[in-house]
């Protein structure tokens, strides 16, 4: 009979996988497209790093007198402190965007009724937070290669020096601990139906621990463990080693960038299973529809 | 088609007394329902305001875990099996809610072809034919925000066939609708229902109910507390209806129609200008037609013939002492 064909039309096991990618990438389309009826959001996206760089640079030049980049190469391993800060507050909106890009994501559905209406479709959670995470890896990638390009006019710095090719390497493994993180972030927006809570806090305190300002070798020793088990700090540093020869944190790139590799691991994972977790307990209750 | 046994929903909900106080309470939104509707079925479930219509829903589209009993969609469990149950289901819940207000028409639906795995190659050409199935052309490529109320219902509806689910569910789809679209609508309901797929849909409007289901189930405080064909609940509570005639009606005839199959009593009435003709009868569909046969057969003139009807408000009331409109949320 017809209808049991129709029953039956669930994708075969090798069909399965190129239909979850089509489904990732629909997501990740569907949310460019959205975010393209926000003309203005690009711009700010690209004008926000060059404005958090500015301030720090403006500030050394006119404290010009005073710098002491002696003291600064000390502790940083480089006297270019200009590429530092942009490299530093372009790496900062990268992953704070990238943070809560889940948990916006989240909030943004809920209250336009759409989650539900994604949980109501068969296509699985995964692939479809996947494609979120790729619409805001996109979404970063762009804007950060705008602003860097960007700032390096503005700041009159050469933005082909270094070893770029290793700085993508650490630039694109570094990004995916973080989606990690934002899952993680994405299940507290899906509880507490609330994404700005905390924000400014987070915001900050990532900026500290990432090394933006200042770098971690001046940090008392507490904290540098804390920054240095927060995967961002080493996304960071390897970009600016890459680029600027700052120094590894552990003597060569390829253990630096090793660590990464393991928190690309355990943090997506650490991810997932606690939204699905979070997932699990709404519908047990009242359902992820509510707003 | 669908198999529902004693399930259960219990929603935890914080109650707040003022600022800062608050405390915790159940609320009991299903009591054990049991269903069965089989393939092909339009099924209407019926039930004032708060009677529990979206929980079921919801729980039978995995959108909630039952908190006991169980439920089968297509021979697949909605706890166990929640993708196969989600394939099998196309599903109108929240009306204009759920849409991408900043998309079109025409992106929304091939977003959620994808997440329905329709293949590429066929999306295109099954929203095509649903746009002039539901008559869409108008609007469909404009942004979802710029549209009517109704407008946004028939991209929803539009939304729950877009993957040709062999079932389909409906959650108050007219809610919003003015008369003429809600017409229309039903009319598409009874289309798909023709094609050969089993429909749920819920109301809380009876005329709708009786006019579009074959079976329905009334629902109430989380329970189904009747269940058939429209006729065989109003037989249910109402054991025999009365049929009015008004005419010349010869007072011969009524030993005729008294001897008619299923009559039980029969009055007349002589009025200023004429007769009025009372028939009681646990079967007036059946018995109408003779009665009529009977009476002309005497040569009777009728004007007016009113069957009472009784209507599935009147069932409601029978069974609860109470009134659909009624808004049972707050108890
Ligand atoms: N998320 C929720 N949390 C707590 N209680 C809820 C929730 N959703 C529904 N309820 C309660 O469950 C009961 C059934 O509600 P439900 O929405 O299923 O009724 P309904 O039959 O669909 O009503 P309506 O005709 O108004 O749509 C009501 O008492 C309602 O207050
Ligand atoms: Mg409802």
């Amino acid at each position: 009979m017809v209808v049991e064909e129709r029953i039956a039309r669930k994708p075969r096991r090798s069909l399965a996988w190129l239909q979850s990618i089509g489904i990732m990438l629909k997501v990740a389309e569907t949310q460019l497209r959205l975010i393209s009826r926000y003309p203005g959001s690009l711009a700010i996206d690209v004008i926000m790093p060059i404005v958090t760089t500015a301030i720090p640079i403006l500030l050394g030049r006119s404290l010009t007198g005073s710098f002491d980049a002696q003291a600064f190469a000390a502790n940083t391993g480089t006297t270019d402190y200009v590429p530092y800060m942009l490299i530093g507050s372009s790496m900062l909106t990268v992953v704070t965007t990238a943070l809560w890009n889940v948990g916006f994501w989240v909030r943004r559905e809920q209250q336009t009724g759409t989650l539900e209406a994604i949980y109501l479709a068969p296509a699985s959670r995964f692939w479809v937070l996947a494609g979120v995470a790729l619409y805001g890896m996109v979404r970063s990638l762009v804007s950060l290669l705008l602003s860097f390009i960007l700032g390096c006019l503005i700041f009159g710095i050469n933005p082909l020096q270094g070893h770029i090719g290793l700085a993508f390497s650490f630039l694109l493994l570094g990004l995916v601990p973080v989606y990690g993180l934002s899952l993680i972030y994405g299940a507290v927006v899906l509880r507490l139906k609330e994404a700005g809570a905390l924000i400014q806090i987070a915001q900050w305190l990532t900026s500290l621990l990432m090394g933006i300002y200042f770098p971690i070798t001046v940090f008392p020793p507490l904290l540098r463990w804390i920054a240095l088990v927060f995967p961002p700090t080493w996304m960071n540093n390897g970009i600016r080693a890459a680029l600027l020869g700052v120094g590894w944190f552990f003597d060569s790139w390829y253990a630096d960038l090793g660590v990464l590799a393991v928190f690309a691991v355990i943090m997506p994972v650490l991810g997932y299973n606690l939204f699905a977790v979070v997932e699990r307990k709404m519908q047990r209750n009242e359902g992820v529809g509510t707003f | 088609m669908i198999q529902v046994r004693q399930l259960t929903k219990t929603y935890q909900v914080r109650e707040r007394h003022g600022l800062f106080a608050t405390s915790k309470r159940a609320v009991h939104a299903l009591n054990g329902i049991d269903l069965d509707i089989e393939r092909g079925a339009l099924f209407g479930l019926l039930g004032p305001n708060g009677a529990g219509k979206t929980t079921l829903i919801k729980c039978l589209t995995t959108l909630l875990l039952p908190t006991s009993g169980t439920a089968t969609i297509a021979g697949h469990d909605v706890v166990q099996a929640p993708a196969q149950v989600r394939n099998a289901i196309g599903c109108m819940l929240m009306g204009e809610r759920g849409l991408y207000w900043k998309l079109t028409g025409r992106e929304n639906l091939a977003y959620f072809a994808a997440l329905y795995f329709v293949p590429r190659h066929e999306r295109n050409q099954r929203i095509a034919r649903l746009i002039d199935r539901l008559r869409m052309q108008d609007f469909i490529d404009r942004p979802v925000e710029s549209y009517s109320s109704g407008q946004k219902m028939k991209l929803a509806f539009a939304k729950a066939l877009v993957h040709d689910a062999p079932i389909l569910v409906l959650d108050e789809p007219t809610n919003t609708l003015d008369v003429p679209s809600a017409r229309e609508l039903r009319a598409i309901v009874a289309e798909l229902h023709a094609e050969g797929r089993t429909i749920v849909y819920t109301t809380h409007v009876m005329t709708e109910a009786e006019q579009l289901c074959q079976r329905l189930a009334i629902v109430d405080r989380g329970t189904v507390i009747a269940q058939g064909t429209p006729d065989e609940l109003r037989r249910q509570v109402v054991a025999t209806e009365v049929i009015q005639v008004r005419g010349q009606i010869p007072p011969r005839a009524t030993l005729s129609v008294q001897s008619l199959p299923s009559v039980r009593e029969v009055a007349i009435a002589t009025l200023d200008d004429g007769h009025e003709l009372l028939v009681r009868t646990s079967e007036p569909r059946q018995v109408l037609p003779k009665l009529i046969e009977t009476l002309y057969a005497y040569g009777a003139s009728i004007e007016d013939v009113v069957p009472s009807r009784t209507t599935l408000e009147d069932v409601f009331m029978a069974l609860t002492g109470r009134t659909l409109a009624e808004d049972t949320r707050t108890r």
